[in-house]
């Protein structure tokens, strides 16, 4: 699973997987018994636990995550600049795997934008001059369809049953994690371990929530989410750096919104003008391979070059 | 290394849960909810959220995560865990064009514990040039703000609240301070051979409207946070002009009391730091320390 500008990652990451099938209440005609609280001591628990906070413990229901922030560069030698505003969403839904040796799961998919913002008008940017090159560049926004997750199971791949990493004090809990990224660049050649353009990153997530509400098996979803996300990386490709030295800074803040009706106007505007696929998350079944923004480039690029062939 | 700056990440706001207001004997009239449109209001608010508005009355923060080096061709590195905290209060002030103001003073702490054991470490093998180097944890006493701070800035600017508010929720963060200064440890000529002091410090802090706003609460109980760095390496790992960074990731919260803290941390204050178990006091008057100042001593210290 290789993304970039991926929270789908992180919160993979900090969040283990799966989903336990909660106790789907029995319906006792008299007064059901309140289903036991999920207990994280036990695989199935950690996975009911994970799949709440990242999405829903009802298969198909769509759940966003909305975060906001500045993007700033990297270059030894010079104060770090303030390049963009950024916003962004993420809308996802869980559906129930079972598997014969791992037990009950989930997958989750979702589809994913980040803004560039210009940090005066704070609208989408079309064209950035870019200070260092002096050329003017065409912004590519983040729009990454889909951004899935393996399926998460009680039983890890290594056969050992998931344990909870996360932090609980004082009544709250907050899972955080980091996904260090290093790997064949999709816009790079056969050679790179030779001649380097690999593609290299970090992604720091941090979700808090409480304790009761994520331990309540009788809510399917942790509400009261709130999110930091932070990101290292190389210079975005249609930044056209090249092999200059420096890198991109992110530092966003966000949280779990009740529906996608709560985003901001300007990210409901955009994906209604821009990105209409986006007001939904992808199907449970959705077998695409993920698109990360250095794939989608690669696709505009070879597009743009077969254009410019003919 | 200006502060590993906690005190600057933390100026912000928060809100905690409601604590027992004080029982007069005839039922006082309700007072209204602190609002985030008056000044006086916004510097109660933060108080709450950076110390109390009681004078004297101490606020804990406490984070913790990992640190990881950032170099060209190499997947980032983990090379080890990281506990930091800040213990604060405040005093209160006032003036009669600026209104009412305070003044925070804090010690603050930031010790490195082993990638897998967790253990607080005073060694570190340095994985590129393969030297045991001893570990400079940060202890600055104090931290405190240079001169009070109003409802209203000394041009008569008023307070702004300038949390992002969604769904009853104050979320702070998205910006970063940029570090970029001469070097006190480094030379005269630093514009023309570099060695410039460079990092980049940010949080995040989310807090509850309703606690905010509580008008019967001194200070805010609920408050999670978070805490990023990305800078040269640090100096006691002597990478010298080596090509990177180091990443710091942590994440906390605002606890009760010292008892709080996690027992890596409480041993180590305790066994090495023991004036760290409380804030200075309110009217503490002495000049902030930086670490800057503490790695000169430490190396005075080791000749």
């Amino acid at each position: 699973m290789r993304h970039s500008i991926t929270f789908l990652l992180a919160v993979g990451l900090a969040a283990t997987t799966l989903a336990a099938p909660q106790a789907k209440g029995r319906k006792a005609p008299a007064t059901p018994p309140p289903a036991p609280p999920i207990d994280l001591s036990k695989p199935e628990g950690v996975v009911a636990a994970n799949r709440k906070m990242a999405c829903s413990l009802e298969d198909g229901k769509a759940v966003v995550f909305w975060w906001k922030g500045s993007a700033y560069s990297r270059v030894p030698g010079e104060r770090d600049r303030a390049l963009f505003n950024v916003e962004g969403m993420n809308i996802r839904q869980c559906g129930t795997v079972k598997d014969p040796q791992r037990g009950d799961g989930y997958r989750l998919v979702s589809r994913e934008i980040l803004l560039f913002l210009d940090p005066e008008t704070g609208k989408p940017l079309e064209k950035w001059k870019n200070p260092w090159t002096g050329k003017e560049n065409e912004v590519v926004h983040v729009a990454n369809d889909p951004v899935n997750g393996p399926p998460s199971f009680p039983i890890g791949r290594d056969g050992a049953p998931v344990k909870w990493r996360g932090n609980i004090m004082k009544g709250r809990l907050w899972t955080t994690g980091e996904a260090p990224l290093f790997y064949k660049n999709a816009l790079g050649g056969e050679y790179q371990d030779y001649v380097g353009g690999e593609y290299h990153a970090m992604e720091m997530l941090t979700m808090f929530g409480y304790l009761k509400d994520v331990l309540d098996a009788s809510q399917k979803e942790a509400h009261d989410l709130t999110i930091a996300w932070a990101r290292t990386s190389d210079w975005l490709p249609w930044m056209e750096m090249g092999d200059r030295v420096g890198m991109m800074i992110y530092s966003t803040v966000g949280k779990r919104l009740a529906n996608a009706n709560d985003l901001s106007p300007l990210l409901k505007d955009e994906i209604a003008k821009n990105y209409p696929a986006y007001a939904a998350p992808p199907p449970l079944d959705d077998a695409r391979p993920n698109e990360t923004s250095w794939t989608y480039f690669k696709k505009k690029i070879d597009a743009k070059r077969k254009e410019d062939a003919k | 290394m200006k502060n590993v700056t906690l005190a600057l990440a933390f100026v912000s706001l928060l809100a905690g849960p409601a604590f027992a207001a004080q029982k007069k004997a005839s039922p006082p009239p309700p007072k209204p909810r602190l609002d985030p449109n008056k000044p006086e209001d916004v510097l109660a608010m933060e108080r709450k959220v950076n110390c109390s508005t009681e004078d004297g009355k101490e606020a804990l923060y406490w984070f913790a995560g990992n640190v990881y080096s950032r170099t060209p061709g190499e997947k980032d590195r983990l090379l080890f865990g990281v506990h930091g905290f800040n213990f604060r209060t405040c005093r209160t002030f006032s003036d009669p064009k600026r209104g009412p103001g305070y003044r925070s003073v804090s010690r603050e702490m930031l010790i490195y514990t082993d990638k897998d054991s967790g253990e607080v470490i005073k060694k570190w093998k340095n994985p590129w040039t393969g030297e045991e180097v001893d570990v400079l944890d940060v202890a600055n006493d104090p931290v405190s703000m240079r001169e009070p701070t109003y409802a209203y800035a000394a041009d008569g600017v008023p307070r702004t609240f300038r949390s992002e508010v969604k769904d009853g929720w104050a979320l702070d963060g998205g910006g970063a301070a940029r570090l970029f200064y001469t070097n006190p440890l480094g030379g005269d000529y630093q514009e023309y051979v570099g060695g410039t002091y460079h990092a980049m410090e940010f949080g995040t802090q989310m807090a509850r409207m309703d606690d905010l706003t509580d008008p019967n609460t001194t200070f805010v109980k609920d408050r999670v946070l978070t805490w990023v760095r990305v800078s040269k390496w640090l100096p006691w790992m002597k990478m010298g002009s080596r090509i990177g960074a180091v990443v710091f990731n942590t994440a906390g919260l605002r606890l009760d009391s010292f008892d709080d803290l996690p027992a890596v941390v409480k041993a180590e204050v305790k066994a090495n730091w023991p004036v760290w178990q409380s804030a200075p006091p309110p009217d503490d008057a002495r000049p902030s320390m930086t670490s800057w100042d503490q790695f000169k001593r430490w190396k005075a210290d080791k000749k």
